[in-house]
Protein backbone atom coordinates (compact mmCIF):
# COMPACT_ATOMS: atom_id res chain seq x y z
CA UNK A 1 0.00 0.00 0.00
CA UNK A 2 1.25 3.42 -0.58
CA UNK A 3 -0.05 6.70 0.84
CA UNK A 4 1.36 10.44 1.17
CA UNK A 5 1.44 11.97 4.56
CA UNK A 6 2.32 15.54 5.78
CA UNK A 7 4.71 15.52 9.03
CA UNK A 8 6.40 18.36 10.07
CA UNK A 9 5.27 20.75 6.97
CA UNK A 10 7.09 17.87 4.68
CA UNK A 11 5.13 15.79 1.66
CA UNK A 12 6.11 12.04 3.01
CA UNK A 13 5.24 8.92 0.91
CA UNK A 14 5.69 5.75 2.30
CA UNK A 15 5.09 2.16 0.61
CA UNK A 16 4.12 -0.38 3.00
CA UNK A 17 3.22 -4.28 2.65
CA UNK A 18 0.54 -3.35 5.88
CA UNK A 19 -2.25 -1.53 5.85
CA UNK A 20 -1.52 -0.81 9.57
CA UNK A 21 0.25 2.47 9.09
CA UNK A 22 -2.03 3.94 6.40
CA UNK A 23 -4.49 3.57 9.32
CA UNK A 24 -3.04 4.97 11.67
CA UNK A 25 -1.71 8.04 9.86
CA UNK A 26 -4.96 8.80 8.17
CA UNK A 27 -5.38 12.68 9.43
CA UNK A 28 -2.22 13.50 7.78
CA UNK A 29 -3.18 12.22 4.51
CA UNK A 30 -1.75 14.83 1.98
CA UNK A 31 -1.25 15.14 -1.68
CA UNK A 32 1.18 16.47 -4.23
CA UNK A 33 4.89 16.08 -4.76
CA UNK A 34 6.79 14.10 -1.87
CA UNK A 35 9.95 15.61 0.02
CA UNK A 36 10.96 12.43 1.09
CA UNK A 37 10.01 8.56 -0.05
CA UNK A 38 9.75 5.56 2.56
CA UNK A 39 9.77 2.37 0.77
CA UNK A 40 9.83 -0.40 3.33
CA UNK A 41 11.40 -4.17 2.87
CA UNK A 42 10.98 -6.98 4.77
CA UNK A 43 14.82 -6.25 5.79
CA UNK A 44 13.61 -2.98 7.29
CA UNK A 45 11.17 -4.72 9.29
CA UNK A 46 13.45 -7.25 10.26
CA UNK A 47 15.90 -5.21 12.01
CA UNK A 48 12.93 -3.32 14.25
CA UNK A 49 12.30 -6.84 15.59
CA UNK A 50 16.01 -7.56 16.76
CA UNK A 51 16.31 -3.79 17.83
CA UNK A 52 12.84 -4.32 20.00
CA UNK A 53 14.24 -7.96 21.07
CA UNK A 54 17.50 -5.82 22.17
CA UNK A 55 15.97 -3.11 24.17
CA UNK A 56 14.09 -5.15 25.66
CA UNK A 57 16.44 -7.25 27.13
CA UNK A 58 18.54 -4.58 28.02
CA UNK A 59 15.49 -2.80 30.09
CA UNK A 60 15.42 -6.54 31.27
CA UNK A 61 11.79 -7.01 29.90
CA UNK A 62 10.37 -10.16 28.21
CA UNK A 63 11.07 -9.88 24.38
CA UNK A 64 7.36 -9.70 23.37
CA UNK A 65 6.37 -11.14 19.64
CA UNK A 66 5.45 -7.97 17.50
CA UNK A 67 3.50 -8.49 15.02
CA UNK A 68 4.83 -7.52 11.16
CA UNK A 69 2.45 -4.39 10.84
CA UNK A 70 3.18 -2.84 14.03
CA UNK A 71 7.03 -3.20 13.60
CA UNK A 72 6.42 -1.50 9.80
CA UNK A 73 5.20 1.48 11.65
CA UNK A 74 8.73 1.59 13.27
CA UNK A 75 10.33 1.38 10.55
CA UNK A 76 8.48 3.91 8.79
CA UNK A 77 9.33 6.12 11.93
CA UNK A 78 12.81 5.49 11.93
CA UNK A 79 12.88 5.74 8.04
CA UNK A 80 12.01 9.29 8.68
CA UNK A 81 14.19 9.57 11.69
CA UNK A 82 17.25 9.14 8.86
CA UNK A 83 16.01 11.33 6.29
CA UNK A 84 15.23 14.12 8.67
CA UNK A 85 18.37 15.66 8.96
CA UNK A 86 18.62 16.42 5.00
CA UNK A 87 15.19 19.00 6.11
CA UNK A 88 17.04 20.53 9.23
CA UNK A 89 14.68 18.60 11.51
CA UNK A 90 15.04 15.36 13.95
CA UNK A 91 13.32 13.33 16.26
CA UNK A 92 13.53 13.98 19.92
CA UNK A 93 12.31 11.70 22.44
CA UNK A 94 9.98 13.62 24.75
CA UNK A 95 6.75 14.65 25.80
CA UNK A 96 5.02 18.00 23.45
CA UNK A 97 2.79 20.05 25.08
CA UNK A 98 1.77 23.66 23.43
CA UNK A 99 0.60 26.05 25.75
CA UNK A 100 -0.83 29.47 24.98
CA UNK A 101 0.15 28.82 21.04
CA UNK A 102 3.84 27.63 21.94
CA UNK A 103 5.56 24.56 22.46
CA UNK A 104 7.35 23.40 25.37
CA UNK A 105 9.27 19.77 25.37
CA UNK A 106 10.17 17.65 28.49
CA UNK A 107 12.62 15.52 28.21
CA UNK A 108 13.99 12.39 30.63
CA UNK A 109 14.80 9.01 30.69
CA UNK A 110 11.84 6.49 30.31
CA UNK A 111 9.69 6.34 33.45
CA UNK A 112 11.12 9.66 34.73
CA UNK A 113 7.24 10.76 34.59
CA UNK A 114 7.51 13.02 31.91
CA UNK A 115 3.77 11.80 30.98
CA UNK A 116 2.43 12.52 34.02
CA UNK A 117 4.10 15.95 34.01
CA UNK A 118 2.61 16.86 31.06
CA UNK A 119 -0.71 15.82 31.99
CA UNK A 120 -0.35 18.03 35.26
CA UNK A 121 -0.25 20.83 32.44
CA UNK A 122 -3.24 19.74 30.47
CA UNK A 123 -5.58 19.68 33.68
CA UNK A 124 -3.82 22.98 35.04
CA UNK A 125 -4.16 25.07 31.59
CA UNK A 126 -7.10 23.61 30.35
CA UNK A 127 -8.29 24.74 26.97
CA UNK A 128 -5.06 26.57 26.92
CA UNK A 129 -3.05 23.53 26.67
CA UNK A 130 -2.65 20.52 23.90
CA UNK A 131 -0.67 17.43 23.72
CA UNK A 132 1.10 18.10 20.78
CA UNK A 133 3.03 14.28 20.91
CA UNK A 134 3.09 12.21 24.07
CA UNK A 135 6.29 10.30 22.88
CA UNK A 136 7.97 11.02 19.78
CA UNK A 137 7.66 14.58 18.57
CA UNK A 138 9.40 15.68 15.38
CA UNK A 139 11.52 19.49 15.39
CA UNK A 140 12.48 21.14 12.43
CA UNK A 141 14.49 24.39 11.84
CA UNK A 142 12.27 26.69 10.14
CA UNK A 143 13.04 30.10 8.80
CA UNK A 144 11.09 31.90 12.19
CA UNK A 145 12.43 29.41 14.27
CA UNK A 146 12.19 25.99 15.31
CA UNK A 147 8.88 24.52 15.88
CA UNK A 148 7.46 21.40 17.29
CA UNK A 149 5.32 19.00 15.66
CA UNK A 150 2.99 16.03 16.01
CA UNK A 151 2.59 12.73 14.50
CA UNK A 152 0.90 9.60 15.05
CA UNK A 153 3.90 7.73 16.66
CA UNK A 154 2.76 9.17 19.95
CA UNK A 155 3.40 6.42 22.96
CA UNK A 156 1.38 4.14 25.08
CA UNK A 157 -1.76 6.22 25.81
CA UNK A 158 -1.91 7.79 21.85
CA UNK A 159 -1.96 10.96 22.81
CA UNK A 160 -0.83 13.40 19.95
CA UNK A 161 -2.64 15.88 17.62
CA UNK A 162 -1.88 17.32 13.95
CA UNK A 163 -0.26 20.41 14.74
CA UNK A 164 2.42 21.94 15.33
CA UNK A 165 3.80 25.37 17.65
CA UNK A 166 7.11 27.16 17.93
CA UNK A 167 9.48 26.01 20.07
CA UNK A 168 9.27 27.63 23.74
CA UNK A 169 11.59 25.49 25.97
CA UNK A 170 13.47 22.11 26.50
CA UNK A 171 12.98 20.87 29.64
CA UNK A 172 15.05 18.04 31.40
CA UNK A 173 12.69 16.08 33.93
CA UNK A 174 14.12 14.98 37.52
CA UNK A 175 12.05 13.42 40.34
CA UNK A 176 12.39 15.52 43.27
CA UNK A 177 10.84 16.42 46.41
CA UNK A 178 10.25 19.92 46.34
CA UNK A 179 9.38 21.30 43.15
CA UNK A 180 12.37 23.51 41.56
CA UNK A 181 13.30 24.73 38.13
CA UNK A 182 16.68 26.33 36.97
CA UNK A 183 18.03 27.46 33.61
CA UNK A 184 20.40 25.04 31.74
CA UNK A 185 23.50 26.43 30.02
CA UNK A 186 23.56 25.16 26.57
CA UNK A 187 27.07 23.51 27.52
CA UNK A 188 25.16 21.30 30.42
CA UNK A 189 21.96 20.69 28.19
CA UNK A 190 23.99 18.55 25.39
CA UNK A 191 24.06 15.67 27.26
CA UNK A 192 20.64 15.23 27.95
CA UNK A 193 19.61 16.39 24.13
CA UNK A 194 22.42 13.73 22.99
CA UNK A 195 20.33 10.91 25.38
CA UNK A 196 16.60 11.71 23.47
CA UNK A 197 17.52 13.55 20.07
CA UNK A 198 17.49 10.33 17.49
CA UNK A 199 21.04 9.78 16.52
CA UNK A 200 20.63 8.47 12.45
CA UNK A 201 22.59 5.42 11.77
CA UNK A 202 23.89 7.23 8.89
CA UNK A 203 27.03 9.61 9.20
CA UNK A 204 26.14 12.66 7.70
CA UNK A 205 22.54 13.00 8.60
CA UNK A 206 24.08 12.06 12.18
CA UNK A 207 26.17 15.30 12.00
CA UNK A 208 23.62 17.41 10.50
CA UNK A 209 22.09 16.13 13.81
CA UNK A 210 24.47 17.80 15.74
CA UNK A 211 24.91 21.10 13.47
CA UNK A 212 20.79 21.58 14.55
CA UNK A 213 21.73 20.82 17.86
CA UNK A 214 24.36 23.10 17.49
CA UNK A 215 21.98 25.64 16.15
CA UNK A 216 19.08 25.09 19.00
CA UNK A 217 17.69 28.44 20.05
CA UNK A 218 15.48 27.60 22.71
CA UNK A 219 15.44 28.11 26.38
CA UNK A 220 16.96 25.33 28.29
CA UNK A 221 15.71 23.96 31.68
CA UNK A 222 16.42 22.16 34.45
CA UNK A 223 13.10 21.15 36.29
CA UNK A 224 13.14 18.96 39.85
CA UNK A 225 9.71 18.05 40.36
CA UNK A 226 7.79 15.59 41.95
CA UNK A 227 3.89 14.53 40.54
CA UNK A 228 1.52 17.16 42.40
CA UNK A 229 -0.19 19.48 40.65
CA UNK A 230 2.03 22.40 41.93
CA UNK A 231 4.95 20.97 39.67
CA UNK A 232 3.05 21.85 36.56
CA UNK A 233 2.76 25.30 38.09
CA UNK A 234 6.13 25.89 38.72
CA UNK A 235 7.73 24.64 35.54
CA UNK A 236 4.87 26.81 33.71
CA UNK A 237 5.73 29.95 35.74
CA UNK A 238 9.29 29.33 35.60
CA UNK A 239 9.91 29.21 31.75
CA UNK A 240 6.48 31.36 30.18
CA UNK A 241 9.34 33.99 30.77
CA UNK B 1 46.08 3.51 16.07
CA UNK B 2 42.76 5.54 14.53
CA UNK B 3 39.61 6.73 15.30
CA UNK B 4 36.27 4.00 14.12
CA UNK B 5 34.64 5.45 11.25
CA UNK B 6 31.48 4.93 13.27
CA UNK B 7 31.91 7.86 15.74
CA UNK B 8 31.54 11.42 14.16
CA UNK B 9 33.38 14.88 15.13
CA UNK B 10 31.42 18.16 15.43
CA UNK B 11 31.41 21.20 16.98
CA UNK B 12 28.80 22.42 19.09
CA UNK B 13 28.37 25.20 21.68
CA UNK B 14 32.03 26.11 21.07
CA UNK B 15 33.50 22.41 22.17
CA UNK B 16 34.57 19.93 20.16
CA UNK B 17 32.12 16.57 20.73
CA UNK B 18 32.63 13.25 19.79
CA UNK B 19 29.21 10.74 19.75
CA UNK B 20 28.64 6.84 18.12
CA UNK B 21 26.43 7.10 14.99
CA UNK B 22 23.58 4.87 15.27
CA UNK B 23 21.31 4.57 18.10
CA UNK B 24 22.22 0.99 19.80
CA UNK B 25 22.65 1.90 23.03
CA UNK B 26 24.27 4.95 24.30
CA UNK B 27 28.17 4.03 24.37
CA UNK B 28 29.37 7.84 25.54
CA UNK B 29 30.75 10.75 24.17
CA UNK B 30 33.77 12.87 24.86
CA UNK B 31 33.66 16.42 25.11
CA UNK B 32 36.35 18.94 25.02
CA UNK B 33 38.20 22.27 23.82
CA UNK B 34 40.21 22.68 20.77
CA UNK B 35 43.02 20.46 21.49
CA UNK B 36 40.81 17.78 21.83
CA UNK B 37 39.86 18.24 18.72
CA UNK B 38 43.35 18.36 17.33
CA UNK B 39 43.91 15.24 18.53
CA UNK B 40 40.33 14.06 17.30
CA UNK B 41 42.04 15.87 14.07
CA UNK B 42 45.51 13.41 14.05
CA UNK B 43 43.17 10.04 14.55
CA UNK B 44 41.52 10.39 11.54
CA UNK B 45 44.69 8.50 10.33
CA UNK B 46 46.61 5.51 11.80
CA UNK B 47 49.33 7.65 14.09
CA UNK B 48 50.76 6.79 16.98
CA UNK B 49 50.80 8.56 20.59
CA UNK B 50 54.20 10.56 19.69
CA UNK B 51 52.85 11.26 16.07
CA UNK B 52 50.44 12.92 17.88
CA UNK B 53 51.91 14.76 20.48
CA UNK B 54 54.16 16.22 17.67
CA UNK B 55 51.44 17.20 15.97
CA UNK B 56 49.98 19.45 18.57
CA UNK B 57 53.27 20.87 19.51
CA UNK B 58 53.48 22.35 15.94
CA UNK B 59 50.18 24.23 16.41
CA UNK B 60 49.95 24.86 20.50
CA UNK B 61 52.83 26.98 22.16
CA UNK B 62 52.92 24.58 25.39
CA UNK B 63 55.24 22.32 27.04
CA UNK B 64 55.96 18.34 26.09
CA UNK B 65 54.63 17.05 29.01
CA UNK B 66 51.81 18.86 28.95
CA UNK B 67 50.90 18.23 25.78
CA UNK B 68 51.37 14.84 26.16
CA UNK B 69 49.08 14.44 29.54
CA UNK B 70 46.33 15.44 27.54
CA UNK B 71 47.07 13.38 24.86
CA UNK B 72 47.10 10.17 27.01
CA UNK B 73 43.79 11.32 29.07
CA UNK B 74 41.80 12.20 25.69
CA UNK B 75 43.40 8.33 24.19
CA UNK B 76 42.31 7.00 27.34
CA UNK B 77 39.04 8.31 27.50
CA UNK B 78 38.54 7.60 23.63
CA UNK B 79 39.55 4.05 24.08
CA UNK B 80 36.97 3.58 27.23
CA UNK B 81 34.28 4.57 24.62
CA UNK B 82 35.56 1.40 22.30
CA UNK B 83 36.24 4.92 19.94
CA UNK B 84 39.82 3.72 18.70
CA UNK B 85 40.78 0.95 16.86
CA UNK B 86 44.42 0.36 17.51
Amino acid sequence: MEGVYRFADLNVAIRTRCRRLHDMCRDYRASGLPDIVISLTGADVEREREKAAVTARREGRFAAEYPYDYLETLAAYRALAEELPGHDGFLIHGSAVAADGEGYVFIAPSGTGKSTHARLWLEMLGSRAVMINDDKPLLRFMPSGPRVYGTPWDGKEHLSANMSAPLKAVCVLTRAKENTIRPLSPHEALAYLLRQIYRPAGKEAAEQTLTLIDRLDAGLYLLGCNMEPEAARVAYEGMKG
Amino acid sequence: MKLKSDFIVREVNGETVLVPIGDTGFSGMVRGNKTLGAILQALKADVTEDEIVSSLLERFDAPEEKVRADVQKALSALRKIGALRD
